[in-house]
């Protein structure tokens, strides 16, 4: 609210700083210095950094290095995100343009967007069992119900003077739609890329912990049987770190895709 | 012709629906997708049956309402402090310095990817699921709130000092009147995002819910049953959606929004 | 005339300067002084971007001289205050508050009673036309008379002055002559001291007692005008159209 900034900045930057020392601190301090928790329910920070550092390279106790686990999630993750934007971004689109198709589809799709990603799970499991196919096709589903409703708002929130200024030129429907509707479309068309990526990291997660044999969800759930916290946080920790740079670069190709910048 | 227009939605909208059950039924009468998937008319059938003939040992009703309760207890939790939080840190900078880098910290971990966690902290009951949808509301909620408090019209606040506000009163009639809104938009991602988590929670770890209808279908083989969960699951999550939109476009009359 | 001429609001030596983040400092206003006088109709009149509103602004005690002293109604300007009365150029209406609400906030935020503020914004909405929209919401109305609704919170809180920036630079032109009438009939009414910026040279003529003429950054006083026509006053009445070809003589034209 107040003005000055500056000077001020940096010493709200040393507060967060000694924030997080602090926490790291107590963290500490409850777990190695004093310890009130014991590993199995709250492992020390020092411990969780030993064992970010071993697991990249140790198979135990679950089978798999750090790497493996996601290596193997990333191609479920990406695989379906993929195809699910291949599929969504077309129908989105497609439904938003055509006036017929859009009163026919809606309230269908409507009601098959209510149901979050994870309940397609026992679906998927029972029809083509447990692999990398059920995974995929739950991601995909996911993936793409987040694409085609940004796509279709994208393509909704076309200005009609901009379809005005197209139609004065003579433009074709199918030239109205490629050259202004879709490019209007883009920053929300890239919103969803985003949107729909979190949507997919997270069900596979969701994915790994019930049925799966490998990947970081199965990691976590594994190290929770046998109470070893550590993986679980590290797991945890590089779910998060994962989906934030892989959010980071859909919003990088995002910038360099979208010129002019987004109009609010 | 308004009228016919809105008629004509609904009618293309009902045909739309109808078409896609006739589909499904058959796809499920005339290709070999009927062995593993019911038609239609035996999952929705079953849908209503399982509110008199109980599955488990509840019947549908009691299946909706204690999902309906394990994900509304933390979310009416979840909300109240993320919001108080969301607005200390809008409002105090040192608040701001302080909570921030936590909330970006753990703000990315997915509120599923904390289930391993919270079921060692706090055992398989209700405790470990109050803990997942407290969490999965608060980030969210608290950054919105957040948000709302930066955005404060700057030539508003000048209006109300010129007025007379003391700094009480600039909070209490421009700042949070300004961030209601955020607040709503939040508890709307956050009430979807709940659900989602807790239908995560009780497919891993439950004995009843709509979760369990699913992941209890799944182990017997009983494909009606999932199905009959994910009805369930659309139906309710679209039911608190829609109320809470209406919610919203009642106490927020004044945006353009809200009408 | 001669027990208004008491002086209200005296700028002393008033310099203002703004840290440009490239540019470095940068002034917008220098060694000015300027005084009002009670119940006058004071235009700012001068170019875009010339430093008017930030003199308005000062006024109001949204922003602090760099240097100098505006001292009002005897006591030096520190913070806003509801003596000074301020009418926004995109209206700054509360719009989650309806006509009324806006209107009696300020005498809401005194601590007036409920009944008592409820008269006085009556008063004042019918005082500007907007009688049968009490309960009406901001975005429900025109531009015209969402100014209109904006003039009524300012003289609610029944202000030594009024501050008025470009009030009617958002309106189209016909609405804006019906609203510079409006203006004139409301401070008729209730006699205040007003300062009322704006670019616009007919408007100036049109309403001003005094109009002072700014040069461009760093802003001071360039010329002075003393406007003796009787009110309402005619656009194309031979010495009005006088005045405003010799004071645009005066204006700067450069950006």
């Amino acid at each position: 609210m107040k003005k000055k900034q500056g000077a001020r900045m940096d010493k709200y930057l040393l507060v967060s700083v000694l924030s997080v020392c602090v926490g790291i601190f107590v963290w500490w301090l409850v777990t190695d210095g004093l310890g009130l928790f014991r590993s199995n329910v709250l492992p020390s920070p020092v411990k969780v950094c030993q064992t970010f550092l071993k697991k990249w390279v140790e198979a135990r106790p679950d089978g798999a290095t750090l790497l493996q686990h996601l290596m193997a999630s990333l191609k479920v993750a990406l695989g379906g995100y993929l195809i699910g934007a291949l599929v969504g971004i077309p129908l989105g689109i497609f439904m938003a343009w055509n006036d017929k198709v859009d009163m026919l589809v809606r309230p269908v799709f409507d009601l098959v967007r209510t149901i979050p990603g994870v309940a397609w799970t026992s679906v998927m499991v029972t029809l083509v069992g447990i692999g990398y196919m059920s995974k995929a096709l739950v991601i995909f589903i996911s993936a793409m119900v987040a694409m085609v409703i940004n796509s279709y708002s994208g393509i909704k929130q076309t200005k009609t003077v901009h379809l005005w200024v197209g139609q004065t030129f003579g433009a074709s429907n199918w030239d109205l739609l490629t050259r202004v509707a879709i490019p209007s479309a883009l920053p929300m068309i890239f919103t969803g890329l985003d949107v729909a990526l979190g949507s997919a990291w997270t069900t596979l997660v969701a994915a790994e912990l019930l049925a799966s044999t490998r990947g970081l969800g199965f990691m976590i759930q594994q190290a929770r049987g046998i109470f070893r916290l550590d993986i679980v946080i590290v797991g945890m920790v590089v779910i998060a770190i994962t989906g934030a740079i892989l959010s980071s670069i859909i919003r990088k190709i995002g910038d360099r895709v979208v010129k002019g910048g987004r109009l609010r | 012709m308004r009228a016919y227009e809105k008629n004509k939605r609904l009618i293309l909208g009902a045909v739309g629906i109808f078409i896609f059950l006739c589909i499904w039924y058959a796809a499920t009468k005339l290709t070999s997708l009927g062995k593993v998937m019911p038609d239609p008319v035996t999952v929705f059938g079953g849908f209503f049956h399982a509110f008199i003939q109980p599955i488990g040992t509840r019947t549908m009703t009691m299946h909706i309402l204690i999902s309906l309760r394990r994900m509304l207890i933390p979310y009416v939790f979840g909300g109240f402090f993320g919001v108080l939080v969301g607005v200390l840190m809008g409002w105090y900078k040192a608040a701001d310095a302080i909570f921030m880098p936590y909330i970006q910290m753990l703000r990315p971990i997915p509120p599923i990817a904390w289930i391993p966690l919270s079921i060692i902290w706090f055992g398989f009951d209700e405790g470990s699921k109050y803990f997942l949808i407290f969490l999965a509301c608060f980030f969210t909620i608290a950054l919105t709130t957040y948000n709302g408090v930066h955005s404060v019209d700057e030539t508003l606040v000048r209006a109300s000092k010129m007025l007379g506000a003391n700094d009480r009163q600039l909070f209490l009639t421009i700042v949070l009147p300004t961030t209601v809104p955020y607040i709503f938009s939040g508890l709307q991602v956050a009430l979807g995002s709940a659900w989602a988590t807790i239908v995560a929670a009780e497919m891993i770890r439950s004995s009843e819910g709509v979760g369990w209808l699913i992941v209890r279908g799944q182990d017997v083989g009983n494909m009606t049953q999932i199905m009959i969960g994910i009805v369930a699951i659309a139906l309710t999550g679209l039911l608190i959606t829609t109320l809470m939109r209406v919610l919203e476009s009642k106490l927020c009359a004044w945006t353009v929004r809200g009408k | 005339m001669s027990e208004n001429k008491n002086v209200l609001i005296e700028f002393r030596h008033v310099d203002k300067e703004f840290d440009k983040p490239e540019e470095g400092m940068y002034k917008v206003v220098g060694d000015l002084n300027i005084q009002v006088r009670e119940n006058e109709f004071l235009v700012l009149f001068g170019p875009g971007q010339c430093g008017k509103s930030t003199i308005l602004n000062m006024i109001a005690g949204f922003e602090m001289p760099t240097a100098g002293e505006i001292i009002c109604d005897g006591k030096a300007v520190d913070r806003p205050g509801p003596e000074r009365g301020m009418v926004f150029q995109n209206t700054a209406l509360f719009p989650w508050l309806t006509v009324m609400g806006n209107v009696e906030y300020g005498p809401k935020m005194q601590g007036v009673k409920k009944e008592e503020r409820r008269r006085r914004a009556q008063k004042y909405i019918d005082l500007v036309g907007l009688q049968g929209f009490e309960n009406s919401f901001p975005v429900k109305l025109s531009g015209g008379m969402q100014q209109r609704v904006g003039i009524a919170r300012a003289y609610c809180n029944e202000p030594l002055v009024m501050l008025l920036d470009e009030p009617f630079g958002h309106l189209d032109a016909q609405t804006r002559y019906l609203m510079q009438d409006e203006l004139t009939r409301i401070w008729q009414a209730e006699k205040r001291t007003v300062i009322f910026v704006t670019n616009n040279i007919e408007e100036a003529v049109y309403l001003a007692d005094r109009i002072l003429v700014l040069r461009n950054c760093p802003t001071g006083v360039k010329a002075e005008y003393e406007i003796n026509l009787p009110r309402p006053r005619n656009y194309t009445d031979p010495e009005f159209l006088r005045l405003r070809r010799e004071i645009d003589a005066v204006v700067d034209h450069t950006l």
